[in-house]
């Protein structure tokens, strides 16, 4: 914002009379015609795909019918006030939360941890970011699949070893408590590794004389992270928090997989609850209303977060 | 990620759109191309043995090129014909849920099978009487047929014999009531300590199955589910399904010989098999499955009654999505009626586990021979004599996780039965409420 203001101020003090706009214009269309051209399939397929589908939710979340047979009818924000009253859907929005927060911060911990673990290039280290790189090759899906077996109540593989330890066998997916925290486990085991690819890149632009006058000076291993490393990875830190929190509303595949949402609603996330409302109760006013409000939430979110960060860039 | 993954769809989009185009002006002469959507809803080899009938239907009807289409679950492949038959491109035959039948008929989904079947110079009772008549609920809707039963189940206690050989019980004399029942997974159940080693029994519960579940103990109870005659109504809050649930509730917390909180069907036969649960409550879908994996002796038996023997069906009937064209119905009329024939039947129900729907299936020489083998596969045919209707209701998936949702929270210790199955009834009231607005209440 503190560049873009003095920017725009310029442009509108050596504005030139309003005779030249047109011709301004059209010169300006002119000379940006060949961008535009270029832009052209993007813009078709962003339109089809994406502006087309945006505004079509926002129609549909405008209409409802009263009773199966009637035709839709207008009833304006009716929908989203039906939606913030559904149990279900705060219930969705409430583990979305803890979702997200019980997700992004230990697997950015943990990514930071293995980054500066495995910040010097050798066979060994890259072996080790191979492996924990690999549950980021394995498609949500599958490794959910997998899971299932892991967490199959008393006779699964985490069954079979936590068993000797615990007196009565937890039930991973089917206990309400635990449920959701067993999604959360398979979600961290799967993005810390990404995530820690940004770090390692991060990691690589802390400038090397910094490094060596601190050390010169007699700054310890931790003095040194404290003051210059995490400092210098605040771009990076930003970044991966966005990342991370868009991920939390937008990965589903692995509570398709393992609980669709149950038991009970416990693992329901907000675009499991929109997919329900959709396919399920054939709900299509709400299931667009409730699609509307998460997009709100989260265009407010990146926006904030990326002014941040612009704020960084241009800063002192 | 994004960007592949938006070009990735814009060039599956682009290309189904080519062939879409492209495709009718090629066929012209070829075979009718229809499509078979299929389910896979118990354990076992389904996919492949589908793969194996259709490839034989096809190599005898060359003027018909049929194509079955895995669409996962019974929930799922519901979604998925509705997503088709709204983008305008109904599979020419599904196999659905039985269940679903009526929900689909509401919001006209079904084509009406009359007109086939009395285009063949049959009359509409001597079609539904090839099939046995606990199925004929499912299948008919205000007197007009609108599924063929194509395979179905009841639910089986399914016993390890050899661990009640060694708790001195004899599997020959299955428990009969609830009561022996509970008494019989009190000495299966073995413990050491506070943990328990081996479970007495174990009733699947996940989303499908719970709802399942439930109709098959409120029954045995004198209940029932829902309104057999009008989609609009369930029972949810009487006192068979409080003692049912009840029963369910006190077998994991108070016997403690039900492993706690909710478990889907897979993770209930792994137990069984494994040796982990001594009795289980499934389908006999997964009859087949138990039969090749189990490494111990076994036996089924009927759903032992506290008031009644009486057990829903299952599975699931062939039906033709709205929309299909004249043509297309006609070859997914000759898929339907060969499916559904006594030899393909019964293969069918050899290879699964299901029971076949054709009661004359169980007089090919094949069948006799097969039951004379396996005499297990005897008793799910056995229990039709007092089989009754799956639950179904406008928007049956709704309504049954109204009630799937509490009973999960009862078994998992949160909410006792009573309050659990008035949130149920109220729930489901609300759900069904804008199809009594115009049909019950709906008032001259």
């Amino acid at each position: 914002m503190t560049l873009a203001e003095p920017a725009a101020l310029s442009v509108a003090a050596s504005a030139p009379p309003r005779l030249h706009i047109a011709r301004r214009f059209t010169a300006r269309l002119k000379a940006s015609l060949p961008a535009y051209l270029l832009l052209l399939p993007s813009l078709v397929f962003l339109a089809l795909f994406t502006y087309g589908a945006m505004g079509r939710v926002l129609i549909d979340a405008l209409y409802q019918r009263a009773t199966p047979k009637a035709p839709l009818r207008f009833v304006g924000l009716d929908n989203i006030a039906a939606v913030l009253a559904d149990s279900a859907f705060t219930g969705a929005v409430v583990n979305n939360l803890i979702y997200a927060v019980g997700t992004a911060i230990p697997s950015i911990g943990l990514a930071l941890l293995f980054a500066l673990a495995l910040a010097r290039t050798n066979a060994v280290t890259s072996a080790l970011r191979a492996a924990l790189f690999l549950p980021v090759l394995i498609p949500m899906v599958a490794a959910s699949a997998l899971f299932l077996f892991i967490f199959l109540p008393n006779v699964g593989l985490l069954d079979h070893y936590i068993g000797r330890l615990l007196p009565v066998l937890p039930n991973w997916l089917g206990d309400p408590d635990i449920a959701l925290y067993a999604i959360m486990i398979i979600t961290i085991w799967k993005n810390a590794g990404y995530y820690m690819l940004f770090f390692l890149a991060g990691l690589q632009a802390v400038p090397e004389d910094v490094m060596e006058a601190a050390h010169l000076d007699g700054a310890g291993p931790f003095m040194r992270l404290r003051y210059i490393i995490l400092p210098e990875l605040k771009p990076t830190f930003l970044f991966v928090i966005v990342i991370a929190t868009l991920n939390a509303v937008t990965q589903v595949d692995h509570v398709f997989v393992l609980t669709q949402g149950g038991p009970s609603n416990a693992t329901n996330l907000v675009l499991f609850y929109i997919y329900q409302q959709a396919v399920e109760h054939f709900d299509v006013g709400k299931a667009s209303a409730a699609t509307l409000l998460t997009l709100a939430a989260l265009m407010g979110l990146t926006a904030l977060s990326f002014r941040t960060m612009a704020n960084r860039e241009g800063g002192p | 990620m994004l960007f592949s993954r938006r070009l990735m769809l814009g060039l599956a989009m682009a290309g189904t759109l080519a062939s879409a185009l492209t495709f009718p002006a090629l066929a012209g002469e070829g075979p009718t191309e229809i499509d078979l959507f299929f389910p896979v809803p118990v354990d076992g080899k389904l996919a492949r043995d589908m793969g194996t009938l259709i490839k034989e239907f096809n190599d005898g009807h060359p003027d018909i090129k049929a194509t079955a289409v895995y669409t996962g679950s019974y929930d799922d492949t519901l979604i998925k014909t509705r997503a088709s038959i709204k983008a305008g491109k109904p599979p020419a035959a599904v196999i659905m849920s039985a269940n679903f039948l009526l929900d689909m008929q509401i919001e006209n989904e079904l084509t009406n099978l009359d007109a086939l079947i009395k285009a063949d110079g049959t009359t509409k009772e001597q079609f539904l009487g090839q099939f046995f008549p606990a199925l004929h609920g499912n299948a008919v809707i205000n007197r007009s047929v609108y599924g063929v039963p194509f395979h179905n189940s009841t639910p089986l206690l399914y016993i390890n014999a050899d661990k009640a050989k060694e708790a001195g019980l004899d599997a020959n004399k299955p428990p009969q009531t609830w009561a022996e029942l509970t008494d019989w997974a009190k000495k299966l159940t073995k413990r050491e300590g506070d943990k328990v080693t081996q479970w007495g029994i174990a009733i699947p519960c996940a989303y499908d199955y719970c709802g399942w579940m439930m109709e098959t103990l409120t029954m045995s109870n004198g209940g029932r589910y829902y309104n057999e005659e009008f989609g609009g109504e369930v029972y949810y809050d009487t006192p068979s399904m409080l003692g049912a649930l009840t029963w369910w509730n006190d077998l994991v917390s108070k016997h403690k010989v039900h492993p706690p909180g909710a478990t889907p069907g897979p993770a209930v036969s792994t137990s069984f098999i494994s040796g982990n649960a001594a009795m289980m409550m499934l389908s006999t879908g997964s009859l087949t499955y138990v039969r090749e994996n189990a490494k111990f002796n076994y036996k089924v038996a009927f759903i032992p009654r506290n008031v009644r023997n009486a057990v829903p069906i299952g599975g699931a009937s062939l039906i033709m999505p709205a929309g299909v064209e004249a043509d297309k119905q006609k070859a997914a009329w000759t898929l339907i009626k060969w499916m559904t024939s006594p030899e393909k039947s019964a293969w069918w129900s050899r290879a699964t586990g299901y029971f076949a729907p054709n009661m004359a299936a169980y007089k090919t020489p094949d069948m006799i021979d097969f039951l004379n083998k396996n005499p297990d596969a005897k008793t799910a045919v056995e229990q039709l004599d007092v089989a009754k209707p799956w639950f179904a209701t406008y928007k049956t998936v709704p309504v049954r996780k109204n009630l799937e949702d509490e009973v999960m929270l009862v078994l998992n210790g949160k909410k006792q039965p009573k309050e659990a199955l008035v949130a149920a009834q109220k729930a489901a009231d609300e759900t069904l409420k804008p199809y009594n607005a115009e049909t019950s209440l709906k008032l001259p």
